[in-house]
């Protein structure tokens, strides 16, 4: 099967590794994960995410519509501003997690994974029933980088026709960026600081304005970094990655999303008594960090042991090349959240001795990511 | 994978040597056989940032998995190409995985074995030529 080519292909194929993610034809890695993961940490690096889907939402009804499939508060939202949040069944099982972003009263973006974005789009549609909302799939009329890094800001202002830095986080707004016409949020999936930037009016199929603006971020001094990066940076940052750490077996409560399903809404929204049942009773597993103490590497689907007892599995493991450590996200019994705890992982043959550590992020907040101190 | 800037590359295959399927090489020196794998495995790999040595002592047998391989994004098993008794491991790849890469048949060997049937082992394994063979069917 031919693999679906996104915006940014034509580099891809130029300068990385291309692999088949989903369906599309990504690059893992251009010069390597190790120095792309730290171009993102230590200055800016770009990624390729215009095969992530994008949809507008419209219409009279688009708030209510949208408070009742997201967990989050999409009435809280002014125009401008965006917000993280999951979709969940009415059982509470996870359908995705997405942003939604506010453009005006009547005109949302939402965005969610690549590779959901078939079943995400029928999901919206058959739960646009009874609201007045139109739904427009733009993922292929729009393309979608992400620059991300302590220096992103810097790194995008040279190219910019304005200064990013006016745009708080999580805000969008439209700039025009190597002349076109682009929303920029200031958002990510690095732990970071920086920006996902919608190149408007660029079809898949001639994607010259996206192409455009990746060279120019090239040429000013960004990384290109790939999907490789993408997953050790994400990991290193604690943030969830749909198949892996959530999915429809997993609910927000254990996955440590409570912050974002907002009971104090007034309304109804798909898993809310689900949810609340859950909140009761309290959960029988939570998403927890490990850190390994011996040598190894814990990968998504190892066992995790409390001497002879299986505990638990990892959802999310590998190594972490700014910590230097070997790091996972597994599923526990809430009794061992605590971090310190010893466990251990299940490696081929061996149990290695691991602990509990925070995990969202798994590095300190004062050197890395988007909280730190510009010096 | 499709292949993109790192497969393109030059793949090395040194003569002398006799390689498996799977791309671990085997090198007979005197009595002993040195282990390791290809060129070709590492590139694929990529950036290794950890490898499971066998056991000093160990006995071994052709084919059996006896220690990994690890990149960022993957783990690769590493079958033993000979039988025999494991004779020394090379413990600087605890520190310095990434010798791997960058001399896979030198600096980057993974263990010395005492064969018991060489011979009957050699048998099974692919000469450098024929390696070469091997590696240019899976590149396309």
């Amino acid at each position: 099967m031919e693999l679906r080519k996104t915006h940014i292909y034509q580099y891809h194929a130029e300068h990385g590794n291309v692999i088949d993610f989903g369906g599309f034809a990504m690059p893992v890695w251009y010069e390597g994960i190790i120095p792309e993961h730290k171009a993102v940490r230590e200055t800016c690096g770009i990624f390729d995410t215009s095969h992530m889907g994008r949809v507008y939402a419209e219409g009279p009804e688009v708030v209510k519509f949208l408070d009742y499939v997201d967990t989050n508060d999409i009435g809280a939202l002014i125009d401008g501003k965006g917000v993280y949040g999951v979709m969940c069944k009415p059982d509470g099982g996870i359908v995705d997690d997405l942003i939604v972003y506010r453009q005006s009263a009547e005109k949302f973006l939402v965005v969610y994974n690549a590779g959901n974005r078939a079943k995400d789009f029928a999901w919206l549609q058959k739960n646009t029933k009874g609201f007045k909302v139109k739904l427009t799939d733009m993922s292929d009329k729009v393309g979608m980088i992400a620059i991300q890094g302590p220096k992103a800001a810097e790194v995008l202002a040279k190219i910019a026709a304005t200064d990013p830095n006016a745009i708080e986080r999580f805000n969008i707004a439209p700039i025009k960026i190597s002349g076109f016409d682009c929303l920029t949020a200031r958002t990510g999936y690095t732990g970071e600081d920086g920006f996902e930037v919608f190149i408007l009016e660029d079809p898949v199929t001639a994607p010259a304005k996206s192409l455009k603006i990746w060279n120019d971020l090239v040429t000013v001094g960004a990384e290109p970094c790939g999907l490789g990066a993408r997953d050790s940076l994400r990991l290193e940052a604690g943030l969830w990655l749909y198949g892996n750490d959530i999915d429809e077996t997993t609910n927000p409560i254990e996955a440590g999303l409570k912050w974002v399903v907002k009971m104090k809404k007034s309304s109804y929204f798909n898993g809310r008594k689900a949810l609340e049942g859950i909140i009761e009773k309290g959960v029988s597993r939570t998403l927890v960090g490990i850190t390994l103490t011996e040598r190894g590497i814990p990968r998504h689907g190892y066992e995790v042991y409390d001497g002879e007892k299986k505990i638990g599995v990892i959802t999310s493991g590998g190594v972490a090349p700014i910590l230097n450590e070997s790091i996972a996200l597994a599923y526990l019994p809430p009794e061992y959240k605590e971090p310190g705890k010893e466990v251990q992982v299940k490696i081929r043959t061996n149990l290695v001795k691991g602990k509990i550590v925070k995990h969202h992020p798994f590095y300190d907040e004062s050197k890395y990511g988007w909280k730190r101190v510009k010096a | 994978m499709e292949e993109g800037k790192g497969m393109t590359d030059e793949v090395k295959v040194e003569t002398g040597l006799y390689y498996t399927n799977e791309h671990e090489w085997a090198k007979p020196s005197e009595d002993i056989v040195v282990i390791g794998i290809s060129d070709y495995a590492q590139s694929q790999l990529h950036e290794i940032v950890y490898v499971e040595l066998p056991k000093k002592d160990a006995a071994i047998a052709q084919g059996e998995a006896i220690g990994a391989v690890e990149s960022v994004k993957a783990v690769s098993d590493f079958y033993s190409p000979v039988t025999g008794t494991v004779f020394e491991v090379n413990e600087a790849l605890m520190d310095s995985p990434e010798k791997i890469n960058s001399d896979p048949y030198g600096e980057g060997w993974i263990a010395k074995v005492k064969p018991s049937n060489w011979d009957a082992n050699v048998a099974k394994l692919m000469d450098a030529e024929k390696y070469k063979q091997h590696i240019t069917t899976l590149k396309h």
